[in-house]
């Protein structure tokens, strides 16, 4: 089934009288279980592609179906809810609130979600045992390494179960352990069933993913299934 | 987001900067606490000025000479005029407002003396006045048509005569020097000074009351002449009609017109009361400008904490916040502000109001309506000045508030 499907979209941004134009004619569909690498090179239009996916920007001409829904038209209001509720996003600088503990930052989505403060500790507890944080429920962020940051991240980003979850540059920040710990995370999450969009300059990172879309200069250039893929804690396949 | 979560989650942004969140509130505490001791001083100002007038007797007329210019010797008011305005249908009692000037009463030691006002009365008086007799007994007709040299006097002045005030002073006798003489007087009444409070703050500047027959008063005084009369009348539903038949009957019985004016008691509370609303109401004024500049202070630090963190509302949108949530969190963010600063404001206000009123003399009245007010307006101007701050902070665009460092 088809998680989110792009038709003809193009992204330009007007600074003062210079039209830029970020992405061109984008088709693109995912459909669910999928673990996709979007990859590319600064300026190739991965990101702005990711904004427009991740909801947080909206294209300027073409639709984006999302669970069949065309968020390409939704205002603001709609969007964050779609943000809120099908989306989790995993941010390279990891982005969670400095002054609250890993169980508050996790619980956030479902304060805005509106969910009961006794379900919300539930579920919080529950995602952060897929990340195997749930030894570090009180720390602030600033009292857990970098790959626990993310971990964190991805339990926030896992707790409304949303549709799709949206990476941008995951292991950016981190070492090669937290990396490799992180892409298995993924993995798992992948095998139970998760889709994950993920975007990524690094090779090696995009061989842990089942398919590469490559973007230059606003444009899909290859897409293709990933061969020889790493398989984290298993052997090779 | 609940209103609940919003709270606490302010609760712990206004409390993570405690010097800044002071600072910010300064403002509004200054304010509302002025606001709030100016106006239960004001209230207590005013309630014991209510009371005071009801010692004096509620709903009595006060006849008086319009001024000094322009009257003759035959508008002078006298005891003729007492016993005149005695007669008229309606009037119950009627009492002359006498009093002397530069008089002085010997004290404990011969050599000091100490300045008197001294006023002539009617047996009536007491009707008029009620007086709170503490010991012996008040004016008498019969003090009055003997011209008796008899004196009441309030126990204040007892304490400054004979260092003490009890029974055994009546009987005692008192000397009051005047420009005309001196006279003795005996003791046989003492009365509750109803100012005691104001008058032992200031005891040297007030001086002591003596109360003297109004016959042995003009003989004291070698002065006929009285500055007016007080007069309760007997239907109190009548004082209009009662006012302009005491007019006539004087304006006939001198012959004369506009030379007289008749105030009932009710109107001088009113003028008092008008008078000292309008006090309230300008460092009210001048509190409410205190107000303003801290509710600018308030919107200044909310810009301020906006921008700081710009990242964090970035966070809040891209995992689901709506532009109304931002909006009702900064929102929130600034009402506890003022409203704290309101409370401690109000608790700050109460304590000077009670500091005040202690050295002056005064009992604050704190009204429920003043600590409504006080809360309100602060939290007031947490939503009017915290609304620009919110809108900006809730217009962000996620991705760019996503990259601000």
């Amino acid at each position: 089934m088809e998680i989110l499907k792009l038709e003809h979209i193009r992204k330009e941004y007007n600074q003062s009288e210079l039209s830029v134009i970020a992405l061109h004619d984008i088709n693109l569909s995912v459909t669910e279980g999928e673990f996709l690498s979007i990859m590319g090179t600064s300026g190739s239009g991965k990101s702005t592609m990711l904004n427009i996916l991740g909801c947080l920007d909206s294209p300027t001409r073409g639709s984006y179906y999302l669970d069949g829904e065309d968020v390409a038209k939704f205002k603001d209001e709609k969007l964050a809810e779609i943000r809120n509720k099908k989306i989790g996003f995993v941010f390279q600088s990891f982005n969670l609130l400095p002054k609250l503990s890993s169980l508050e930052n996790v619980e956030l989505p479902m304060v805005y979600a509106g969910v009961s403060k006794k379900v919300r500790h539930q579920k919080a507890m529950i995602a952060l045992e897929k990340v195997g944080l749930e030894k570090r429920i009180k720390h602030k962020p600033n009292e857990l390494s970098g790959g626990q940051r993310q971990r964190v991240a991805i339990a926030r980003a896992l707790v409304n179960e949303p549709s799709i979850l949206m990476a941008d540059e995951p292991t950016g920040n981190l070492d090669s352990r937290s990396t490799v710990e992180i892409m298995e995370i993924f993995q798992k999450l992948n095998d139970d069933g998760t889709t994950i969009v993920m975007v990524t300059h690094e090779p090696e990172v995009a061989q842990y993913t089942k398919r590469i879309a490559l973007f230059k200069d606003g444009s899909i250039i290859k897409d293709e299934l990933v061969k020889d893929r790493t398989l984290v804690g298993r052997s090779v396949v | 987001m609940s209103l609940g979560e919003c709270t606490k989650s302010a609760f712990r942004n206004v409390f993570s900067n405690k010097m800044r969140t002071f600072l910010t509130m300064l403002g509004i505490i200054i304010g509302i606490s002025s606001v709030i001791a100016i106006v239960s001083i004001g209230n207590g100002s005013q309630a014991a000025i209510e009371k005071e007038f009801e010692s004096f007797g509620t709903g009595s007329l006060t006849v008086s000479l319009t001024g000094y210019n322009n009257i003759e010797t035959r508008d002078l008011l006298t005891m003729d005029d007492y016993d005149m305005l005695k007669e008229i249908k309606g009037v119950r009692y009627v009492n002359p407002t006498y009093s002397g000037r530069n008089t002085y009463i010997k004290l404990l030691d011969p050599q000091e003396t100490k300045s008197a006002s001294v006023s002539g009365v009617t047996a009536d008086a007491q009707y008029i006045d009620n007086p709170t007799m503490l010991y012996g007994r008040y004016i008498s007709q019969n003090d009055v048509d003997m011209k008796t040299n008899v004196a009441v006097i309030h126990d204040t002045t007892a304490l400054k005569v004979f260092g003490y005030c009890n029974e055994s002073v009546l009987g005692e006798k008192i000397k009051l020097k005047t420009w005309k003489g001196t006279g003795k007087y005996t003791i046989i009444g003492i009365m509750e000074n109803t100012n005691a409070s104001t008058e032992t703050a200031y005891s040297d500047e007030f001086p002591a009351t003596v109360i003297l027959p109004i016959s042995t008063a003009i003989r004291l005084y070698n002065n006929k002449n009285l500055s007016g009369f007080s007069i309760l009348i007997e239907d109190l539903e009548q004082t209009e009609m009662m006012k302009e038949r005491i007019m006539t009957a004087l304006e006939q019985f001198h012959q004369n017109e506009d030379k007289y004016y008749i105030q009932d008691s009710s109107e001088m509370v009113d003028s008092i009361n008008s008078i000292l609303s309008y006090v309230t109401l300008f460092i009210s004024f001048v509190a409410g400008i205190s107000l303003l500049v801290g509710g600018i202070g308030v919107m200044n630090i909310m810009m301020v904490t906006v921008t700081e963190r710009t990242r964090e509302i970035g966070i809040r949108k891209s995992i689901g916040a709506k532009n109304k949530d931002i909006k009702i969190q900064f929102m929130t963010e600034a009402v506890i502000l003022t409203g704290m600063g309101g409370l401690a404001g109000l608790v700050l206000g109460i304590g000077f109001a009670l500091l005040i009123g202690h050295f002056a003399g005064i009992t604050p009245v704190l009204s429920v309506e003043a600590v409504a007010m006080a809360v309100g307006i602060s939290m007031g101007i947490g939503i009017i000045f915290g609304v620009t701050p919110a809108n900006k902070a809730a217009k962000l665009d996620p991705i760019e508030a996503l990259r601000f460092e």
